[in-house]
């Protein structure tokens, strides 16, 4: 059972890094990737950032460059045409790249003996004409912390941000200003927030988010603040410790290492925050942040 | 989250919130609390349910006052002081169900009473911590003090008192008063080996016999 899972995610990452390799020269947008391999483009990213250890974007440009280190060794195209076809306009943005990659310039690596060496932290490299068994996809051996929790719904107070993460402040400064002015932050009520989308994926000027914070029934929604009903099923819950900065990497470990490996398999529903100290009054790292994706219902 | 700018007791304060590795003198001028005090275990019912109570009642007087255009500042970190009732012997001696203890969170000067009562009628009002209604201002005064880093569980909090201790007595200080903890970490998540805690202890001259 455990395999399986693991097996069906790894599967379709696998077919999507062969295309990938077999389309350098082309563009590769991350909706189409996301459809070759039958995933929404949020879950996707983030298992795939997980698996591989890099961005979508990274790994191509990385790739586009240890091509053009191998036709620099092995074929006699000319400079122009290899930083052409890595995707770079021109020769200075190419050498900039190249240097920053193998540390020396497309022509003195041309003429020396070094061998062209697999630059990046994956397992993951150019090869011509690869197949799949040609690549190895290294599952992190790093224990991480998870708990699957059934969570109830719960009623929850709101306002919807539309904007860069690094300002979803905004709401939470109006949310919690006229919940407080009338008693409503009192004792055990939790502050939660619902990210539809990933920042790493979705452009800044695009992501949605709500700012939550649970109510009771008594709560009437006003002009201000609206209600809805959030959570309910299970879910995989870690906690991430730090600025929420760094919160794309627990999130990229709990897709791309715990998930694949476990026998769950995530629902199409948006992830939720629980923030358990505020950002105001904590220094970034020691904010605590409970990371929450749905799950299915185990068979 | 975005900071817009806003009054930080804490960072206008540095000099007596230092989290020093080695124990250090810090001179604490008099500050307005909001205060809330009882007894037994820390971490038991009655803590955790004041807690929220005092928590509930600094942010529902902060939000307040933001709605009504006054101004906004920081809900300043949990602070809390311990001590038995014959006030003589170390509390950590004792067992938990017989310590006292007071919890309080710095405010600034500016907030009123009518901002603390009011406050008190609409969290008592919506139901959410009958216990606001024990929240005080208090005004504390320790003077001289002696200030450490705490890295670990509370328990084993008296193992950095004893350091506290031998420093003062270096200088021919004496520790007295209330153990008092300013609590930097979240103690629900952090596992109790990374809690970090800064310790303060009045100290003043020993007098000769």
């Amino acid at each position: 059972m455990k395999r399986s899972t693991e097996k069906v995610y790894v599967k379709r990452i696998m077919h999507v890094l062969v295309h990938i390799q077999k389309n350098l020269d082309n563009e590769m947008s991350l909706e189409e990737l996301a459809k070759k391999a039958h995933f929404s483009q949020y879950h996707f990213h983030r298992i795939f950032s997980g698996l591989v250890g890099e961005s979508l974007q990274e790994h191509i440009r990385r790739l586009r460059l240890e091509r053009a280190a191998s036709c620099l060794k092995y074929t006699e195209k000319t400079v122009t045409d290899i930083a052409f076809d890595a995707g770079y306009q021109t020769h200075e943005a190419f050498s900039r790249a190249f240097r920053q990659a193998f540390d020396s310039s497309p022509s003195e690596f041309r003429s020396n003996n070094t061998l062209v060496t697999q630059i990046g932290k994956t397992s993951i490299h150019y090869k011509d004409n690869v197949q799949e068994n040609d690549i190895t996809i290294l599952i992190g051996e790093e224990k991480m912390d998870v708990e699957i929790k059934t969570i109830e719904p719960m009623r929850v107070a709101f306002v919807h941000h539309v904007g860069p993460y690094g300002q979803v402040g905004i709401a939470w400064e109006k949310l919690c200003m006229y919940l407080g002015k009338d008693g409503l932050l009192g004792g055990q009520c939790q502050f939660i927030g619902i990210c539809y989308d990933d920042p790493e994926v979705t452009a800044p000027e695009k992501i949605r988010y709500d700012a939550c914070v649970t109510v009771d029934e008594n709560f009437v929604p006003t002009d201000e603040i609206a209600v809805q009903t959030i959570g309910g099923g299970e879910y995989a819950v870690t906690t991430h410790f730090g600025p929420y900065e760094k919160l794309g990497e627990t999130y990229s470990k709990l897709y791309g290492q715990w998930l694949v490996q476990s026998d769950r398999e995530y629902r199409s529903e948006p992830g939720m925050e629980f923030y358990l100290n505020a950002p105001d009054n904590t220094e970034p790292e020691d904010l605590v942040t409970d990371i929450c994706i749905p799950l299915k219902p185990k068979k | 989250m975005p900071q817009t700018e806003k009054i930080d007791l804490f960072k206008l304060h540095k000099d007596e919130y230092v989290s020093p590795k080695k124990p250090k003198f810090v001179e604490t001028k008099p500050a307005k609390y909001l205060a809330i005090s009882g007894s037994g275990s820390p971490g038991g019912k009655e803590f955790e349910a004041k807690i929220g109570a005092l928590y509930g009642t600094a942010f529902t007087i902060k939000m307040t006052r933001k709605f009504e255009g006054k101004g906004d500042y920081v809900v300043c970190k949990l602070e809390n002081q311990l001590w038995l009732d014959d006030d003589k012997a170390d509390y950590s001696d004792f067992e938990p169900e017989q310590w006292n203890w007071k919890m309080f969170i710095r405010t600034p000067d500016f907030v009123t009473n009518e901002n603390l009562v009011k406050a008190q009628k609409a969290l008592i009002e919506k139901g959410n911590a009958p216990e606001a209604k024990q929240v005080k201002f208090e005004t504390i005064d320790e003077g001289l003090c002696v200030q450490m880093l705490h890295v670990g569980p509370y328990d084993k909090e008296p193992e950095t008192v004893e350091i506290m201790k031998a420093f003062a007595n270096e200088q021919g200080m004496e520790l007295y008063g209330k153990h008092h903890e300013i609590y930097i970490s979240d103690p629900r998540r952090v596992p109790p080996e990374r809690l970090k805690t800064i310790l303060r202890m009045p100290a003043r001259k020993v007098k000769p016999d």
